[in-house]
C-alpha cells in the first residue's frame, strides 16, 4: 500500500506541482531579498515560510500572512524516491519504454549532480592590477581572523582562524602556534563602524583598548545582514588576547579595515604580531599576472562589446610560464579551477576581477542533460513514428 | 465556382503582398529614395537614413508618418530631411504628442482645443514652454518606479525634445546661411590667421584680436554641432587605421584645424544641403549622386546592405503577414459554418503565404544584423509567432481540419501584434551587450527556448479553441475533439523537448560564461517552470489523472506559465536577463492572465453547460 503510494504517478504530479510553487515563490522573493538569500531559504532548505511582502498592495495589513512551502531539500529527495520506486515496481524494460528509462536515469543523475554542486562547489574571486600578479583567491562571503608573527624576515607565521570558530560570544580559543588565547568579546555578522566625532548622538563606551579601534575612537553597532548581490556584510569582531600574565588588550577587527588602514600591530614577549579580520583567502601554488585589460565598446556608444584580460600564468611547480586571454564566454580552465572575466575597475580600467570556480561535479549536468535529451528525442520520435504509422 | 473563389482569394493575397514591394512614392520631385539609403552610424550600428527617420519619428510621434497642416501625409524620411536641412519648415510640423491634462494645463491650452489637433504639437508651439518643461522634468522623481503618470509624460516630452534637437544638429547647424559650401570655405580661409592668433594668445603674446574672434566664432559653432549631433555621417577616410571611426559633421569640421583641409564628404553634404534649401531639384540630385560616389569609395560592403534595409523597411513584412493572419482566421471561422473545403483550402494557402512573408522578414533581419533570429524581446515575439505557425502548419498538414490554420493565424496575429507594440521604443536591431555577444549560444539556446515557448503557447491556444468551440457551438463532435486531443498531446511532447533542451543549453552557456550551470536567476526559473509544467502534463495524461477536457484546461494554464516566463520574469528587475521592461506590459500581461482564467473556468464547467454534447466516453 505504502509502496504503491510512493511509486504512484499521482505523487509525481503533486511533487511537480509543489516544485513549481517552490520555484515560483523562490523567484518572487528575489525582488526583496536578493538571489543568494532566496536560494538558501527556498532551494537549500526543507521547508520555506513565505511571507506576504510589505511592498505589495495592502502589504501593511497582509504582512502577517505566512504559508509554508516544501523546500528543495524536501522535494528533491522525494522526487528521487518516487522515481526509483516507480521504476522498481511498475516499469518493465521494454523497447518502447527505453526512452523513458534513459530520461529518468538522466534525471536522477541531474538531481544528484545539483546536490553535489550545492555541497562542493567553491566560488571565489581574484582581483589583479595591470602589471601585477596575484596568487590567492578571495571568498565572496567568508572571512577569517589572521594573526601573523612578523618578527622574522620570512613571513611564515600566519595563523588563520575560520570565522565559525569565533562567531559565538564568549568563545575562548587556544591555537597551538600562538602563545596567547583568543577570546571573542563581541561578534557582528554585519556592522556599522563610525568615528565617534562623526556622530551627533551620544553613544556607549566601547570596550576595545588597543589598535585602530582606540586610535580612531570607533563606535560599532550591529546591522541586519544583507544578502543583496552587490553588497557584502561588514563582518566585525571585538577580540581579546590573553597571555599567561593576563590580558594583552582588546582589539576591534573588521573585514573593511584591510583596504583602508595599515595592519594592526602589537608586541608580545619580544616578538612582533599583526592581527586582522579579512576576507578569506585561498592560496594557489601558481600566480596569475595581468598584462593588459581591454574594454571595447560599439563605435560611437557606451554599449560594452567585449571585456578581455591578457594574463600570464606562472607555475613554478610545473615550470609553466605562458600567456592566455580570458574574455566573455571564454574562461580559462586551469588545474581544476575555472577563471571567468567577471568585473573590472570602472574608473581606471586598469584592474580586472575574475570569478574563480571550483566544481568537481561540473561535468555531471552535461552528461545527465545529454541523456535526457536523447531519451526525449527517442521516446517522442518513437511515438510520433508509431502514431503517424497508425494513421496511414 | 468554388474553385474560382479559392483561387481568387489566394490571388488577392498574392497581389496584396506584391503591392507592398512597390517602393513608396514621395511628395517631392527629388531623389528622396536615394537620400533615404545614405549610411549613418547611430547607437553603434550602421544603418540607412530611412531606418533612423522611421525609428525616431516613431519614438517622438508614435507613428511612422503624420499629416501636415494641408492634410498631406508626410513620410518619416521626408520629415527627417526637413528637420535636418530646413528646420524652419519642420518646426511647424505637429509631431510632438502630449495629452496629459496637467501638461495641457501647464501650457494653458484647453483640453478641447488640444483634442482638435489630436494632442499633437509642433516645435514652434512648444517653444514658449521649453524652460517650464525643463524645470518640471528636473522636479520629477528620478526613480522610474515611483514616477507619477504626469512625471513620466513630462520626462518623455523632454526626451523627445532633446532627440529632436540632436537630429537638427546632425547634418549641419540649423542656423541658415546662404551657402554652406561658402561658409566652409570662409572657415578654411580664416583658419591660418585664427590658429596663429590663438597660439599667440595662449603663449601670452600680442595677437590679432579680430582674426581670433572670427575664427573662434566658427570653431564654437562647430563645437556645439559636434556635441549635439545625434549620429555620425562621415565614413572614415581611406587608409584610416580605425575602420569603425565614423565622424559627425561637427567633429570633422573641428578636425579640419589639424588636417588643414575640409573632408570632401562634408563638402559633398554641403552641396546637397544647399540645393535642398534652394529647392533646386536638378542640383540636389546631382549633388546627391556625387555624395553617394564618395561614400561608396570609402565604405564599400560589397553588397548593398543599406538598400536591403531600405526595402525591408517599406515592405514591412511583419505588418503584412499580421494582416494576412487576420484574414486567414476569419476565413477558417467561416469555414466551420459554411463551405468547409473551399474556404479551408483558401485559408490554408493564404496561411502559407503569410508564413512565407513572415519567414522572409526573419531572414532579412538575420541578414541585415548578421545575428541569429532572437536578440531581444521584440525579436523573440516575432520568433515565438514564427515557431508556433510552423508547428501549426505541420499539424494542419497532418489533420486537415482547419484547426491548425486557425490556431496558426491566431498565434501569428497575437505575437506579431505584441512585437509591433514592443517595437515602438526605437531600433529593433540594436547592438548586443557584451555577455550576449555570442552567435553560437544565441543560435542554439535562445532559439530552442523560444521554440519551447512557441510549442507551449500552441498547445494552450489549441486548448482555447477546443473550449470555445465546445462551449459556444455545437460543432465540436467526438472525432474533432479527439483530433484536438492528439494535437495537444503531441505539441506538449515537443514543448517539453524544446524547453528542456533550450534550458539545458542555457545552463551550459552560463557554465561557460560564469562557471555555474544553474544560478536560480528569474529567467532561468521561468524556463524551468515551463519544463516542469510540460512534464507534469505528460505525467497527468499517463496517470489518467486528466482526460480530454482536463488536458485542455492544463494546456491553457501553460499559456499563463509561459507568458510569466517570457514577460513576467523581466518585470521583476533582478538577475541577468532583466531586459526590456515596460510599464504598460504589466497591464497587458494581467489582462491576458485574467482572460486565460476565464477560459479555464469555462473548461471546468460541468458538461451540461456546454453546447457541444461530447460522447460519454471522453477519451
Amino acid at each position: 500500500m505504502l509502496l504503491k503510494l510512493i511509486s504512484s504517478l499521482k505523487l509525481t504530479v503533486w511533487l511537480l506541482v509543489f516544485s513549481m510553487v517552490l520555484v515560483f515563490f523562490g523567484t518572487l522573493d528575489q525582488v526583496h531579498f536578493g538571489i543568494r538569500a532566496t536560494q538558501q531559504k527556498y532551494f537549500e532548505s526543507i521547508i520555506a515560510l513565505w511571507q506576504y511582502p510589505l511592498q505589495w498592495p495592502l502589504g501593511e495589513s497582509l504582512h502577517w500572512l505566512h504559508f509554508p512551502i516544501p523546500g528543495g531539500y524536501l522535494i528533491g529527495p522525494l522526487l528521487l524516491v518516487n522515481l526509483i520506486a516507480a521504476h522498481t515496481t511498475r516499469f518493465v524494460l521494454r523497447w518502447n519504454k527505453t526512452g523513458i528509462f534513459i530520461i529518468h536515469l538522466g534525471l536522477i543523475l541531474l538531481l544528484l549532480g545539483q546536490l553535489s554542486t550545492q555541497l562542493f562547489q567553491e566560488e571565489n574571486y581574484m582581483w589583479v592590477e595591470e602589471g601585477k600578479s596575484a596568487n590567492y583567491l578571495e571568498s565572496h562571503h567568508h572571512d577569517e581572523l589572521i594573526i601573523t608573527d612578523i618578527t622574522g624576515p620570512k613571513v611564515d607565521g600566519v595563523v588563520s582562524i575560520p570565522i565559525d570558530l569565533i562567531d559565538k560570544q564568549p568563545t575562548s580559543l587556544q591555537h597551538p602556534r600562538l602563545p596567547f588565547r583568543v577570546e571573542t568579546k563581541a561578534f557582528y555578522p554585519n556592522a556599522a563602524i563610525v568615528q565617534r566625532s562623526h556622530l551627533t548622538k551620544k553613544s556607549p563606551e566601547m570596550i576595545f583598548n588597543r589598535g585602530l579601534g582606540r586610535e580612531k575612537d570607533f563606535v560599532v553597532w550591529e546591522r541586519p545582514m544583507t544578502y543583496m548581490q552587490d553588497e557584502r556584510n561588514v563582518t566585525t569582531a571585538i577580540i581579546e588576547l590573553i597571555g599567561t600574565e593576563g590580558s594583552l588588550g582588546i582589539w576591534l577587527v573588521s573585514n573593511v579595515f584591510d583596504e583602508n588602514f595599515p595592519h594592526q600591530h602589537f608586541r608580545y614577549e619580544e616578538r612582533d604580531y599583526e592581527i586582522a579580520l579579512r576576507i578569506k583567502r585561498t592560496y594557489l601554488p601558481y600566480k596569475i599576472e595581468l598584462i593588459d585589460f581591454t574594454h571595447d565598446r560599439y563605435m560611437g556608444t557606451d554599449i560594452p562589446k567585449n571585456f578581455s584580460s591578457k594574463v600570464r600564468i606562472v607555475n613554478p611547480q610545473s615550470s609553466e610560464d605562458r600567456q592566455t586571454l580570458i574574455y566573455m564566454n571564454h574562461p580559462l580552465r586551469y588545474k581544476g579551477r575555472t577563471f571567468f572575466q567577471a568585473a573590472f575597475d570602472q574608473q581606471t580600467e586598469k584592474s580586472s576581477m575574475f570569478q574563480v570556480v571550483n566544481n568537481p561535479g561540473w561535468l555531471i549536468p552535461y552528461i545527465s542533460c545529454g541523456m535526457i535529451t536523447i531519451g526525449l528525442i527517442f521516446q517522442f520520435g518513437y511515438r510520433f513514428m508509431r502514431s503517424s504509422g497508425n494513421k496511414n | 465556382m468554388k474553385k474560382a473563389i479559392t483561387l481568387s482569394l489566394i490571388l488577392f493575397g498574392i497581389l496584396y503582398v506584391g503591392r507592398s514591394l512597390i517602393p513608396p512614392r514621395y511628395n517631392q520631385a527629388i531623389e528622396v529614395k536615394q537620400f533615404a539609403q545614405l549610411p549613418l552610424l547611430y547607437k553603434g550600428r550602421l544603418k540607412p537614413m530611412d531606418t533612423t527617420a522611421r525609428n525616431t519619428l516613431l519614438i517622438i510621434h508614435g507613428k511612422q508618418t503624420f499629416k501636415n497642416e494641408l492634410g498631406k501625409r508626410i513620410s518619416a524620411i521626408e520629415w527627417l530631411m526637413d528637420l535636418m536641412m530646413r528646420s524652419d519648415v519642420a518646426d511647424h510640423y505637429k509631431v510632438f504628442y502630449a495629452s496629459h491634462p496637467d501638461i495641457l494645463g501647464l501650457f494653458n491650452i484647453p483640453h478641447e482645443k488640444a483634442a482638435d489637433f489630436k494632442f499633437n504639437f509642433s516645435f514652434n508651439e512648444l517653444l514658449p514652454h521649453l524652460e517650464e518643461i525643463e524645470r518640471q522634468a528636473k522636479l520629477a522623481n528620478p526613480e522610474a518606479q515611483l514616477q507619477t503618470p504626469y512625471e513620466r509624460s513630462i520626462l518623455k516630452l523632454r526626451q523627445d525634445l532633446v532627440l529632436y534637437q540632436q537630429l537638427t544638429h546632425s547634418l549641419t547647424s540649423p542656423q541658415y546661411v546662404s551657402s554652406l559650401k561658402e561658409e566652409y570655405q570662409v572657415y578654411l580661409g580664416l583658419m591660418p590667421a585664427g590658429v596663429r592668433a590663438f597660439n599667440q594668445q595662449q603663449a601670452g603674446e600680442d595677437h590679432n584680436e579680430d582674426a581670433l574672434n572670427y575664427f573662434m566664432n566658427f570653431a564654437h559653432r562647430y563645437q556645439i554641432l559636434s556635441e549635439t549631433a545625434a549620429f555620425r555621417i562621415i565614413p572614415p577616410r581611406i587608409g584610416s587605421p580605425d575602420s569603425t571611426d565614423w565622424q559627425s559633421t561637427g567633429q570633422s569640421l573641428i578636425e579640419t584645424i589639424m588636417m588643414g583641409k575640409i573632408d570632401e564628404v562634408v563638402l559633398a553634404y554641403a552641396g546637397v544641403i544647399d540645393a535642398y534649401r534652394s529647392e533646386n531639384h536638378g542640383d540636389f540630385n546631382a549633388a546627391l549622386t556625387d555624395l553617394q560616389t564618395l561614400i561608396d569609395r570609402r565604405y564599400n560592403t560589397g553588397w548593398n546592405r543599406f538598400r536591403s534595409e531600405y526595402i525591408f523597411n517599406y515592405f514591412s513584412p511583419f505588418y503584412l503577414s499580421l494582416t494576412i493572419y487576420v484574414l486567414v482566421f476569419i476565413l477558417v471561422c467561416i469555414s466551420w459554418l459554411v463551405w468547409p473545403d473551399t474556404l479551408g483550402r483558401a485559408a490554408y494557402w493564404l496561411l502559407i503565404l503569410a508564413f512565407s512573408v513572415h519567414t522572409l522578414g526573419l531572414l532579412a533581419r538575420i541578414f541585415i544584423q548578421g545575428r541569429p533570429p532572437v536578440t531581444n524581446l521584440y525579436s523573440s515575439a516575432v520568433f515565438v509567432g514564427w515557431g508556433a505557425v510552423l508547428f501549426s502548419v505541420i499539424l494542419e498538414r497532418i489533420y486537415r481540419n482547419g484547426i491548425g490554420s486557425a490556431v496558426a493565424a491566431l498565434l501569428g496575429f497575437c505575437t506579431l501584434l505584441i512585437a509591433h507594440h514592443l517595437g515602438g521604443s526605437g531600433d529593433t536591431l540594436e547592438m548586443m551587450q557584451a555577455v550576449l555577444d555570442s552567435n553560437f549560444w544565441l543560435a542554439t539556446h535562445v532559439v530552442t527556448v523560444t521554440l519551447g515557448y512557441s510549442a507551449t503557447f500552441l498547445a494552450g491556444f489549441l486548448g482555447i479553441i477546443y473550449i470555445c468551440r465546445g462551449f459556444l457551438t455545437k460543432s465540436l463532435d467526438n472525432s474533432t475533439a479527439l483530433a484536438i486531443y492528439r494535437m495537444v498531446y503531441g505539441t506538449v511532447c515537443f514543448a517539453l523537448l524544446f524547453s528542456f533542451v533550450g534550458t539545458v543549453l542555457g545552463g551550459i552557456w552560463a557554465d561557460q560564461s560564469w562557471g555555474r550551470f544553474w544560478g536560480w536567476d528569474p529567467k532561468e526559473n521561468g524556463a524551468l517552470l515551463i519544463v516542469i509544467w510540460n512534464a507534469l502534463v505528460i505525467h497527468a495524461i499517463w496517470g489518467k489523472i486528466v482526460l480530454q477536457r482536463g488536458l485542455m484546461v492544463l494546456a491553457v494554464v501553460g499559456n499563463i506559465i509561459t507568458s510569466w516566463s517570457w514577460f513576467g520574469t523581466n518585470m521583476l528587475g533582478v538577475g541577468l536577463h532583466s531586459y526590456g521592461f515596460t510599464n504598460s506590459a504589466f497591464f497587458w500581461l494581467t489582462l491576458f492572465w485574467l482572460n486565460q482564467f476565464i477560459f479555464i473556468a469555462i473548461g471546468l464547467l460541468p458538461h451540461g453547460y456546454w453546447r457541444s454534447q461530447l460522447g460519454v466516453s471522453e477519451k
